[in-house]
This record gives C-alpha cells, sequence and structure tokens, in this order.
C-alpha cells in the first residue's frame, strides 16, 4: 500500500472510530494490518476535559509547515543545547504544546522545551516567585488576563521585540491578526503589549437542543428570555433549567457575576475608580441572579466550571452561560451523554446597553460574553531572552495555533486567520474536539466580550475579595444584596485605596 | 467477662460499620479509576455497578510504560509519564525517611539517657519548630536551594523531607526510648560495654518496634508533602501530590485519572506498612504500659 493510501485509510479507521462507527477491537486490528500495533489507538481514543482525542483532520496535515520549521532550524543556530522553561495552566493549548508539539520545535531548533503544567494558583505561584527574585527560572510566562497589570513591566513587549530583532523575526508572524478586541481585553495595559494572545476561554450560550424542540422554544436572545425559559424548562422536564458556577470564595464566582452585572448594564468599577456593583443597576443584576439561581441544581454553590460541566454533561442541566471550551467535551460521546444534544450561540442581549470603557474605570470593557484569556510572553529576568522569543513566535504563530486548535480539542484561537483554516473546518461535525462552535466564539469575541478591569489589585480583588462576600451572600449570611454589595464596595475601595 | 450472643453480634455489626465508614472512601475512589467518565459522575451514583474499564490507567502510565505512545492530546500537558513520577516520590519517601530516623534515633538516645544542660529546654526547642509554618519557610528555602544548586534535585527534595519529619521523630523516638529501663544500660555499662555498644547492640533492638512506627510516619508524612515539593521543584522531578494537580484543567478536573494516580500511589505506602507491620503494633503499643 502506498503511503499517502496509507494514512488516508489510517484518517478514516480513525474517523470512524471517533464517531464509534466501529469498535475499539476492530479498530486496533484495522491499525494492525497498517502495521502501526497498539501505538496507533492513540489516534483514536476519546476522552473528557481538555481533548484526550485525536481530530478527523488528515495526519500529514496535522504537522507543522516546513517552512516554518526551516526558519526556526535557521534562526535557532546559536542557541542550540538551550533550555526554556515555562510555567502554564494545564489548558487545551498548553496541554497540545507539550503533547505533541513541542518536539517539533526542539528538534528543528535544538532548543530544549521544558513546560511545567500546573494548576492556574500554582502557575501564579511560580510566576510571582521568579518576578519578586528576579531569578529568570522561566523564560516564558502564561499570563492569565486578570495578572497582565502586575506583570506588565516584568515582560518584554513583543512589538518591541519584533522591531528590535529583525534577524529574529518570523517571516509572515502578522501581529496584527492577532483579534483586536483580544489584544485589547488580555495583553494591553497602559501603553504596552503584556505579550500576546494564547488563548480564549469566552462565555458563550450553549443549551440542549433536544429540550428547547421539546418545550417548542428556541435559543434566548434577551436576559428576561433566557430566564423564562429556564424557570420552564425546570418546572416541565426532569433538567434544571440553568446551572453556574458559583462556588464561594472562588474566581468563578465573580466571573458568573459579572456576566450578570455587565448583561444588565453595571460595571465593577465606575469612572471615578469606585466599587459601582452596588449601584442600582448593580442590585437589578443580583435580583436577576437570584431568580435565576432558583432554576439551577442543588450544589451550585459549591461548583466551580468542573461542576458546572459536569451538571450538564450528565443531563442534569439543560443550559448554561459559560466558558465556550466546554464545548468539544460535551460532544464526546464517550465522556457525555449529551453528545451531538447540544447547540452553541452567541450570550443573550443584555437587558440594557453596556457601558462604554470611559463610563468604568481601570479600563474594564463590559460585555456579556466574559473572557478568561491569556497571554504569551518573554520574562524580563530570562537568561535566554533571544530564543524565548523564537520560541515565543512559533507557539503564537498561525501554523502553530492551526495545530493547537485542532489538536487542543477545539480551543478557541486567537487569530483570525486561524479559524477559517480548512483543518480546523475540518473538524466541524459532532464529536470530540468539535469546532463547530467556533465561528460563535469568534462572533463573541467581536461584540460581546467583557472585560475585567486592569489593575494590579485585580488578582486579590477577583480571586478573594469579591467572590469570599459573593458565595457569602448565597450563603445567607447577608441580610440583602445591597447589604452584600455594600461591604464588597467597601472591601474593594479600601483595597484599591491602599 | 462473658458477653450475650446479641451483645456480641451488635459489637460485630458496629466494627464492621467503623470499618465501613473508613474505607468506603478508598473504596469509591479506587473503584473511579476504573470508570469511564460518564460514569464518573452519574446520578444517581455509580457505586456498586459500573462498566469498567482500564482507560484511566493506561492514559496515566501507558506511556511511561511504553504501551501507548505519546499521540494524545492529555489533560496534564503530556505529563502522564507518572510512572518516573511514582519513582520520584519513592526516592524521596524512602531516602528522607531513612535521613530522619537515621538522626532521629540517635539524637532521640542522647536526649533520653545523657544528662546534659538545658535538655529539657532542646527538646522543647525541637518541638517547637513543629509549630512553625511550612509556608513561612517555603520561600527562604526556595533562595537557598536556587544559590545551592539543590533546586529540582531529589538530594535538595530528600533533604526538606528529612529536616521536616525530624522533630517528630526525634519526639517519638525519645518516648520510645524512655520507656526501657535505663537499668538496663546502666547494668551494661557496669559490665564495661560502651555507650555506642549499648546503644547498637541492645537499645536499638529493643526499640525496634518504635523505629518502625516513627518511620511509617516520616514516610507517610513525605509521599504526602505538597508545597515544599511543589516550590522547590520545577521539571525534572516531581512528587505524586504535586503530579496529582495537574489533572485540575482549566476545562475541568480529570477525576479518572487523577483517582488512577491515586489508587497507584496508595500501592508503595501499603506495601512500606505491611513491611514494617510487625515492629509497627509493638511500636505504637510501647509505652502504653509503665512499669
Amino acid at each position: 500500500m502506498r503511503d499517502h493510501d496509507r494514512k488516508l485509510f489510517l484518517a478514516s479507521l480513525t474517523d470512524r472510530y471517533v464517531k464509534r462507527q466501529i469498535d475499539r477491537r476492530s479498530f486496533l486490528r484495522s491499525a494492525g494490518q497498517l502495521g502501526l500495533g497498539l501505538g496507533a489507538f492513540g489516534l483514536g481514543v476519546t476522552r473528557p476535559f481538555g481533548g484526550h482525542f485525536t481530530p478527523v483532520a488528515h495526519a500529514q496535515d496535522l504537522r507543522p509547515d516546513p517552512d516554518v520549521l526551516a526558519w526556526v532550524r535557521e534562526v535557532s543556530k546559536p542557541f542550540a543545547g538551550t533550555t526554556l522553561k515555562l510555567a502554564t495552566e494545564s489548558t487545551p493549548p498548553s496541554n497540545a504544546l507539550n503533547s505533541q508539539l513541542k518536539q517539533y520545535f526542539e528538534e528543528a531548533s535544538g532548543i530544549k522545551v521544558e513546560i511545567e503544567v500546573l494548576p492556574l494558583e500554582q502557575v501564579l505561584q511560580k510566576l510571582t516567585l521568579d518576578i519578586a527574585s528576579q531569578l529568570g527560572t522561566y523564560d516564558l510566562y502564561y499570563i492569565d488576563q486578570s495578572w497582565a497589570a502586575s506583570v506588565s513591566r516584568d515582560v518584554f513587549d513583543p512589538r518591541e521585540q519584533y522591531a528590535a530583532k529583525p534577524d529574529l523575526a518570523m517571516p509572515n508572524w502578522n501581529i496584527d491578526d492577532f483579534l483586536p478586541a483580544l489584544v485589547d481585553g488580555i495583553c494591553v495595559y497602559e501603553d504596552r503589549w503584556v505579550g500576546v494572545p494564547y488563548d480564549i476561554p469566552i462565555f458563550i450560550m450553549m443549551y440542549r437542543r433536544d429540550i428547547y424542540e421539546q418545550l417548542g422554544m428556541s435559543a434566548p436572545t434577551t436576559f428576561e428570555e433566557y430566564l423564562r425559559q429556564a424557570q420552564r424548562i425546570s418546572a416541565e422536564t426532569d433538567l434544571y433549567g440553568a446551572t453556574g458556577q458559583m462556588k464561594s470564595g472562588h474566581y468563578s464566582l465573580e466571573c458568573d457575576w459579572t456576566a450578570w452585572l455587565w448583561g444588565h448594564g453595571g460595571s465593577i468599577f465606575n469612572a471615578d475608580r469606585k466599587f459601582s456593583g452596588n449601584d442600582e443597576l448593580g442590585l437589578e443584576a443580583m435580583a436577576y441572579w437570584d431568580q435565576l439561581y432558583k432554576t439551577m441544581p442543588p450544589g451550585v454553590t459549591t461548583w466551580t466550571w468542573d461542576g458546572q460541566g459536569q451538571s450538564i454533561a450528565q443531563g442534569v442541566a439543560a443550559t448554561m452561560m459559560s466558558w465556550g471550551e466546554f464545548f468539544p467535551y460535551f460532544d464526546d460521546p464517550s465522556a457525555t451523554k449529551v453528545s451531538g444534544l447540544m447547540e452553541a450561540v452567541r450570550c443573550p442581549a443584555p437587558v440594557r446597553s453596556l457601558r462604554t470603557v470611559e463610563e468604568t474605570g481601570f479600563g474594564e470593557i463590559p460585555g456579556v460574553g466574559h473572557q478568561g484569556g491569556s497571554s504569551l510572553a518573554v520574562s524580563m529576568n530570562s537568561k535566554a531572552p533571544d530564543a524565548a522569543w523564537i520560541f515565543m513566535q512559533w507557539v503564537t504563530c498561525q501554523d502553530t495555533q492551526v495545530l493547537i486548535t485542532t489538536l487542543g480539542g477545539g480551543t478557541g484561537p486567537t487569530r483570525n486567520s486561524v479559524y477559517d483554516d480548512p483543518r480546523v473546518i475540518a473538524n466541524n461535525r459532532v464529536g470530540p474536539g468539535t469546532t463547530r462552535h467556533l465561528n460563535v466564539v469568534r462572533e463573541t469575541i467581536a461584540k460581546d466580550m467583557g472585560s475585567e478591569p486592569d489593575l494590579p489589585e485585580w488578582a486579590e480583588l477577583s480571586n478573594d475579595t469579591i467572590p469570599v462576600r459573593l458565595g457569602k451572600y448565597f450563603a445567607g449570611d447577608y441580610g440583602s444584596a445591597k447589604e452584600a454589595m455594600d461591604d464588597i464596595a467597601k472591601a474593594v475601595d479600601g483595597i484599591v485605596r491602599s | 467477662m462473658r458477653w450475650s450472643r446479641s451483645t456480641s453480634v451488635l459489637r460485630q455489626i458496629a466494627a464492621w460499620l467503623a470499618v465501613g465508614v473508613f474505607f468506603f472512601p478508598i473504596f469509591f475512589w479506587v473503584t473511579t479509576a476504573f470508570k469511564p467518565a460518564y460514569e464518573i459522575f452519574n446520578q444517581p451514583p455509580s457505586v456498586w455497578t459500573f462498566d469498567v474499564t482500564l482507560r484511566n490507567f493506561e492514559e496515566v502510565f501507558g506511556i511511561s510504560l511504553g504501551f501507548l505512545r505519546q499521540q494524545e492530546v492529555l489533560p496534564g500537558g503530556g505529563n502522564f509519564y507518572m510512572a518516573p513520577r511514582l519513582l520520584d516520590s519513592l526516592i524521596v519517601g524512602l531516602f528522607s525517611t531513612a535521613l530522619a530516623v537515621a538522626v532521629a534515633t540517635l539524637a532521640a538516645y542522647a536526649l533520653s539517657r545523657m544528662a546534659f544542660r538545658g535538655r529539657h529546654h532542646f527538646v522543647n526547642w525541637v518541638l517547637s519548630t513543629r509549630m512553625m509554618p511550612p509556608v513561612a519557610v517555603a520561600i527562604p528555602m526556595f533562595f537557598i536551594f536556587r544559590d545551592t544548586g539543590l533546586m529540582d534535585t531529589h538530594l535538595g527534595l530528600i533533604l526538606v523531607h528529612a529536616l521536616m519529619n525530624l522533630p517528630l521523630a526525634v519526639l517519638l523516638m525519645k518516648s520510645f526510648f524512655d520507656d526501657i529501663p535505663a537499668e538496663i544500660d546502666e547494668s551494661a555499662l557496669i559490665d564495661g560495654a560502651s555507650r555506642w555498644l549499648i546503644f547498637r547492640r541492645i537499645v536499638l533492638p529493643m526499640a525496634k518496634g518504635g523505629i518502625a512506627a516513627t518511620a511509617v510516619l516520616c514516610f507517610i508524612f513525605s509521599w504526602t508533602e505538597f508545597l515544599f515539593a511543589l516550590t522547590l521543584t520545577q521539571t525534572s522531578l516531581k512528587t505524586v501530590p504535586v503530579v496529582s494537580s495537574t489533572f485540575v484543567t482549566s476545562t475541568g478536573t480529570a477525576w479518572g485519572n487523577m483517582a488512577a494516580l491515586g489508587a497507584v500511589a496508595m500501592v508503595p505506602a501499603f506495601i512500606f506498612i505491611l513491611l514494617v507491620q510487625r515492629h509497627l503494633v509493638r511500636g505504637l503499643t510501647l509505652g502504653s504500659l509503665k512499669q
């Protein structure tokens, strides 16, 4: 069998296995006939969360562009033997990079890349320690958007790097290809770019199509409609109408809150840089949230996004406005009970017009599509900043992003061109690692995206001050939403002033 | 005292209930490792009947054991090479335990048998080091390790875990030595034996149970320690508690994989305890009766 035919047959075989058209035994037997043995099984397995899967696109298409690797090979010669270190959250892009893609870079460049994958809180701890000590343990920083202000002076501005080192600049890297809304929302702090957008989890609306058809409803277009639908689903079916990520004291609770707050025309800060979640619109949002909370499963106040996703995956709840990265997982029949039943649309329209950036403080961008993106930047303390810069360009270039998106389980790309790439579109079907939600993600980024304020204290405020008090509110520790919001205002303004 | 049949039955039921309470979480955790993802959060929970899969074990250990190639994209960033991580934990656990017990035994014997000025203050000082929260020293240790080249090395973590366990080990061993009558040492001294000979030939064999109990505690503390293992390691070395946390991803937790690693990680500790069990029971009861 010619190599081309063999690859096509393998791709087709994998596709059939992914779609559950053949069982595991048949897959392995056929793969064995191709001389691939047990190792081929890795091509077809499907697993939950974070994309344990191999995409449908043909295997030969999922290798880095030879031209890109040729550039890496050429430009990296002086740095061969260098070791780069990066600490990152366990996100689909980082997992794809670490599991599969970095080997191509290492082979071409002779640069060794060590990626330390950790939960987000631990990444922050490592990063803070590295910055405070100026040790340069890590050459590249994975920067959650809520930390951008804190680390802005400790990383290189990629525009300056690109201009200052023309001999190291990747041809056609095209910095303008990054979605402008993401650049604004994730990377820009004051006059600097804190790296370039690396990944983009963002709130979209996901709902059970079968339940909506059963009740004769269509996807909600307004907040009011969404609430009514959630109430109706709870009343007329065995499912809960909505779900949430409302664990007390956890960042996820703050994320949920901002979506309702922004959607009601409110904002976290006003133009005077004072907390404004306790104003009239903020309290209206709380009243809405209280109503929606009644349509959520019991235990929702103990969940982060993990439990929220599980409540949909297990068929307990019918809708959620949350991170789009969940969607490919929901389509995985080996992991969930809702494969092929979920649909993705833009979040419902806000109750009233959103506040403008000028009407808020600290660069806050109100929008119902809460974004939780992150950026990648070269540390100023790095002992090999040039090698790190080459790696960073390779990781964030169009070709690598396509591979990250397809291998990483349908994670949202941060470059515009990636959404239209045939290899990404090839996965636009029901199944694990689907990309059929990505058009919604792109539209949400362009039209609905909300970004948290940029201030050095934001990591503390969003991870502790606000969610702890919101948690106390839902635990019944406050007499009213007004009392809770006033308490948050006092705490937040106290921290910001100091 | 004679027990009536009904009392005996009730006692047995109570005993089995107590065992069940302690055993059920382990049972649930281990069975979770054998469940496919859709069963783990099934409603109602699949406690007794569920589809069995070895997939979680394949994913967690498959790459490092060579039967699953590095083709998949897995949460944990391809850090599913957990067999080496288990080895890391074993090396650190065993060597730090050996070091802590060796030093603690000598120190405890001296504190128990030799009168010197400020002995009680010394014991209190040893105890006081346990009162300091580890997080208070984690960052200074980070700098020390960085400067001395111990960062991200087995030796570094062995030293830290041994130091961390030393106070507890010294105090435990001292209590065991205190329970061995000093008259035995004195008789041997009169017969011309040296201190070292008495320690090695007479007291140490009598304290074997105590050493076993101390070693088990030291090993378990090292096996489960998280903060230092996180702060003082990077990529070349990771212990089980630290790598377990990598299953917590941006889009959820890979509970099946975490359970698979957790279930396997119980085995070395279990074997270690089995090996020293005979001495352990003696050690745990040593000193329960005063002469």
